[in-house]
């Protein structure tokens, strides 16, 4: 009997494991963003070559968003994912999402991308007040979005009536 | 025709010696001839017989020694078999004798053996824990613990109960050989096992820990799955599901870590889940302990 608890307990020492290589948080994200694309509406030069989308200050998000480039496009563009370490960096994109240790630098990234046309999206409360398009929050544990439709149109960006209904507040 | 004569007398004195001593006797009894002889296989025959016959199955000492003879053939012929028809038989033989009003004198013994039948049904179940056989395993340990309540129906089972449970578990819940995942049908048997440990033993570690760690899986694998396409309305729908998962998850993490079990499994556990939770301020404290307790 001895011998065989010996089985046993070596079988109870097997745990499970994480499954490893999932950003859960970040790929909800992505899926938003992907769905951003669909739902406002870019001025004619922009949809031609990449479809880019810039990532300034570190982010997990970053190398979500270019997992989903390699096998999704916008419409007929490619998906380019673009990494910018500082807002001097910063040039053309459709969107651009400041991470978190940018969020402080609302104001230069505004200023930056004044003569373009990019939906700004920001992971901070309060940004969507400081020129931010988009702001993720969360609610209730869920991914959700603030929409500061003015913010956006600035930029000379359409934004659909159904991202409007989908977004947790409208400004 | 003195030739015939010869032949008579000499049939006569074979049925006398071998035969003749069985005149009068019933199959039990013969049976039990055979068994001190140990001519295994012609006590079987008798025995059976003796379990039809209107009069003997009655009686509790037909019972002890059908399961006392099967008892001797699964010992002697068949120890080898998992699944050995000898041992089953023995145990429902014992079976029917408890039932009996009669069964006093051999209850003693019957018992004995019963407890020497279990101790070999445990041994085999948990020899073919394996992929192959751990369905066999299972009927076997059933079968351990029917037998065990044979000879007392008040034993406390529960702590076999959890050790082979989460030795099943553990089992099932890994890959087949050449695949990357465990097959979801395992995942949920798993998750039943540890669920059924839990309600013996509350504070099993282990159980707690496996399970929060199934359920964080469960949401991760959903979400990891899902297609960047997907509309804002189905996100939202998922978002909800995967969230109810995390929730499932936490407490039995958190009470993994409360019996102090894996400590740095456990942190990055805590961590991962109010990761999914989308509460990043707890996520990055577990992630700070984890990494103080490393600095130790």
């Amino acid at each position: 009997m001895k011998k065989i608890a010996v089985i046993l307990v070596s079988l109870l020492i097997l745990n499970s494991g994480f499954k490893v290589g999932v950003d859960t948080n970040s790929k909800m994200k992505a899926i938003f963003i992907m769905n951003f694309t669909k739902l406002i509406e870019w001025p004619q030069p922009y949809r031609e070559g990449n479809f880019v989308v810039g990532v300034v200050g570190e982010s997990p998000l970053y190398t979500e968003l270019t997992k989903m480039a390699k096998t999704k496009k916008v419409a007929n563009q490619s998906l380019q994912i673009k990494k910018f370490s500082s807002i001097n960096e910063i040039n053309k994109c459709h969107i651009l999402y400041v991470s978190q240790n940018k969020s402080a630098e609302i104001s230069s990234v505004v200023n930056k991308l004044k003569p373009h046309n990019t939906l700004i999206i920001t992971e901070k409360q309060g940004l969507v007040e400081k020129g931010a398009g988009i702001n993720f929050i969360v609610k209730d544990n869920r991914q959700k979005f603030e929409l500061n439709k003015k913010n956006v149109e600035k930029y000379q960006l359409k934004v659909s009536s159904n991202l409007e209904a989908l977004a947790f507040t409208v400004k | 025709m003195s030739k015939k004569i010869y032949i008579l007398f000499i049939v006569s004195i074979l049925t006398s010696s071998v035969f003749g001593q069985f005149v009068g006797k019933d199959d039990l009894s013969i049976a039990l001839f055979y068994l001190q002889k140990n001519e295994l296989d012609s006590a079987k025959t008798r025995i059976d017989l003796a379990s039809l016959d209107d009069v003997l199955k009655e009686t509790a000492k037909t019972w002890y020694y059908k399961g006392f003879i099967y008892k001797e053939l699964y010992k002697n012929k068949d120890k080898e078999n998992k699944t050995s028809p000898y041992r089953i038989t023995s145990i429902e033989s014992f079976e029917k004798m408890f039932a009996m009003s009669n069964k006093a004198e051999f209850e003693q013994s019957a018992s004995k053996i019963l407890k020497y039948e279990a101790s070999t049904l445990y041994n085999d179940a948990a020899r073919m824990l394996d992929p192959e056989n751990y369905k066999t395993a299972v009927s076997n340990y059933a079968l351990f613990r029917k037998t065990m309540k044979l000879v007392d129906k008040d034993a406390n089972l529960d702590s076999r109960d959890v050790q082979f449970k989460l030795a099943l578990a553990s089992m099932l819940n890994r890959p087949s050989d050449g695949k990357a995942d465990v097959d979801s049908v395992n995942i949920y048997q798993v998750k039943k096992l540890y669920s059924e440990v839990l309600v013996v033993d509350t504070n099993n570690p282990g159980a707690n820990y496996n399970l929060g760690i199934l359920y964080y899986n469960e949401a991760a694998e959903i979400i990891n799955h899902m297609d960047y396409d997907m509309d804002i309305m189905s996100l939202n729908a998922v978002q909800d599901y995967c969230i109810g998962i995390f929730l499932k998850s936490l407490p039995f993490m958190k009470k993994s870590y409360d019996l102090g079990y894996k400590r740095r499994e456990t942190l990055i556990g805590l961590s991962n889940i109010y990761y999914g939770l989308n509460d990043l301020e707890k996520s990055d404290a577990y992630k700070k302990e984890l990494q103080d307790l490393e600095k130790e």
